[in-house]
């Protein structure tokens, strides 16, 4: 077997540590140019993060920080299906009621869920409740549109058949149309989990005293782009780490959606 | 078996205009009356003092305040057009940047191998960082001015822009490059004549995706770090403790991100128009 060959073989194994190899040499490069405080080598990140770890920031260690965004974000994040996914359904079930509650959902649908933030600051004070209501807001709009577009879009056809065989109003919307409308809604279950993984961060960077939102900004209050960068690390693995847990669970409720990697 | 077959045959005339008015008629009054109850509700549950002022405040204020902002200045220093104005500034730099320099980037990565193969590992390592948690990095890089919320504005807008048109070209259909190859074109020619109008509409809704991406994350730098634009009144309206504001700032978010999408849409619908689309 050729170089090549056996490169190509083992491409899953090797692409990766090729390109984090790539990347760690170029960010070690742009230090050497920019140089010292602003931008740190990722050796001093690394050291950085095994004294974060060691630690208590803020009276909390890193992992408790962990902890409270991801319950913020999970709270949310369930409150928000547990609401979003009936209301998109029977919004793209019903004429009526959808008419009914369009409008209302039409104003307050393009305003970001960060833009929620002051106000609910002012509701709830500036404990656990604003984060959970962003994190919320920003799930639940995403899961309604998901929704209501795969119910708006179930292929007439199938309705019409149910209803030729003589099933009910209710079958048809049981058997029929939601299990129709599945892929559009599991689109939506990506989408709104990295949306209230970045809300939770917003409504942290804003104001909270932990975190992981909170590591971020004290890193800035103290003038340490190490820690700043730690941060940003954890945070980019945690949201990867959640997307890619949605999409395995994703394959075992969706198994005909074998597209999905 | 001839009975099996007798369905009946719908008489199918063609509903009169008048008819079809009259449903679209009956069809908005149920929205007009369910979006006034949803105000009349709403003005009531405060004039009631269910909920305290300082929470919220009934429409029927908000109409004043928003009128009221129109020309005044107070109290956070500056009229509603005036953060309208600077936020659009902000958000369109970004945007604009990003489209410029991130359209082209995809296109070029899904085209050409060892693009893809140099560019990809460090997109990917940046990729599941989300915008927002630069602000603080690109705070103490470029300060709290412009250049620093067009630098989080422009990252926010590009990984849209860079996946949308990798995709959008990856997925060209490769019977079409071969066509164009056969007849002579060189693989820029190829580029450009088949694999950029194919991935036209992958590219747009990149475009739509990193415009609301800059919209929501301009607001985000706004609250932390500014002192003029739609994010800044929000958060003067929170440390002044006057909903009222909040909720006028909040509607221009809304309204001037749903304006900036349509005219988004409306510049796809004259040059991405599907007979170019479907090669």
């Amino acid at each position: 077997m050729s170089t090549a060959a056996i490169l190509k073989k083992n491409s899953k194994l090797f692409l990766p540590v090729l390109s984090m190899s790539i990347f760690l040499s170029i960010w070690q490069v742009l230090h050497w140019i920019i140089g010292g405080e602003f931008l740190p080598s990722p050796y001093q990140v690394y050291l950085e993060a095994m004294r974060m770890f060691s630690i208590k920031i803020g009276g909390n260690s890193v992992w408790m920080h962990i902890y409270y965004s991801l319950r913020r974000v999970i709270l949310a994040y369930l409150l928000g299906a547990a609401t979003g996914l009936p209301l998109g359904m029977y919004m793209g079930w019903n004429r009526t009621f959808d008419k009914v509650v369009k409008p209302v959902f039409e104003v307050l649908r393009p305003i970001p869920p960060i833009a929620w933030i002051p106000i609910a600051i002012l509701w709830f004070g500036i404990g656990e409740g604003p984060k959970i209501f962003i994190c919320y807001v920003g799930a639940f709009v995403i899961f309604v549109l998901n929704s209501y577009t795969g119910m708006r879009y179930t292929d007439p056809l199938l309705i019409a058949a149910a209803r030729t065989y003589g099933a009910t109003r209710r079958q048809q919307l049981f058997n029929v149309a939601i299990p129709a409308s599945m892929p559009s809604v599991f689109a939506g279950v990506q989408n709104a989990l990295s949306m209230s993984w970045m809300c939770v961060l917003a409504a942290e960077l804003v104001g909270a005293r932990e975190g992981v939102g909170y590591l971020i900004i004290q890193g800035m209050d103290m003038y340490k782009p190490p820690m700043i960068m730690v941060g940003m690390i954890i945070i980019g693995i945690i949201g990867a780490s959640l997307a890619v847990i949605l999409r395995r669970f994703e394959r075992v409720v969706c198994p005909w959606r074998r597209d999905l990697t | 078996m001839e009975n099996v077959c007798k369905l009946p045959l719908i008489p199918r005339e063609p509903t009169p205009y008048i008819t079809h008015l009259k449903a679209a008629a009956k069809d908005n009054t149920i929205s007009i009356i369910s979006f006034l109850a949803f105000l009349i509700a709403w003005e009531l549950v405060c004039r009631l003092g269910i909920i305290g002022p300082y929470q919220l405040v009934p429409p029927s204020q908000l109409v004043s305040t928003f009128i009221m902002k129109l020309t005044q200045a107070n109290p956070d220093g500056g009229t509603l057009f005036a953060h309208t104005k600077a936020s659009l500034i902000v958000a369109l730099t970004g945007f604009g940047s990003a489209v410029l320099i991130g359209v082209p980037l995809g296109l070029f990565m899904g085209w050409y191998k060892p693009v893809d193969i140099m560019v990809t590992p460090i997109f990917d390592a940046v990729r599941p960082i989300p915008p927002i948690a630069w602000i603080p990095l690109a705070i103490i890089w470029l300060g709290i001015g412009l250049p620093a919320k067009a630098f989080i504005i422009w990252l926010a807008a590009f990984v849209p822009c860079v996946i949308n048109s990798y995709t959008g070209i990856k997925l060209t259909n490769p019977v079409l490059t071969r066509v164009a190859e056969i007849y002579g074109a060189s693989r820029w020619e190829a580029f450009y004549k088949v694999g950029v109008p194919s991935a036209i509409p992958m590219v747009f809704t990149g475009l739509k995706l990193s415009l609301n991406a800059s919209w929501t994350t301009l607001v985000a730098a706004e609250l932390l770090a500014a002192s003029e634009g739609l994010g800044y009144l929000i958060q003067m309206g929170r440390r002044l403790s006057m909903p009222d504001i909040i909720i006028v700032g909040m509607l221009t978010i809304g309204f001037t991100g749903a304006m900036m999408s349509w005219g988004l849409n409306l510049i796809e619908a004259r040059f991405a128009s599907s007979k170019r689309v479907n090669l």
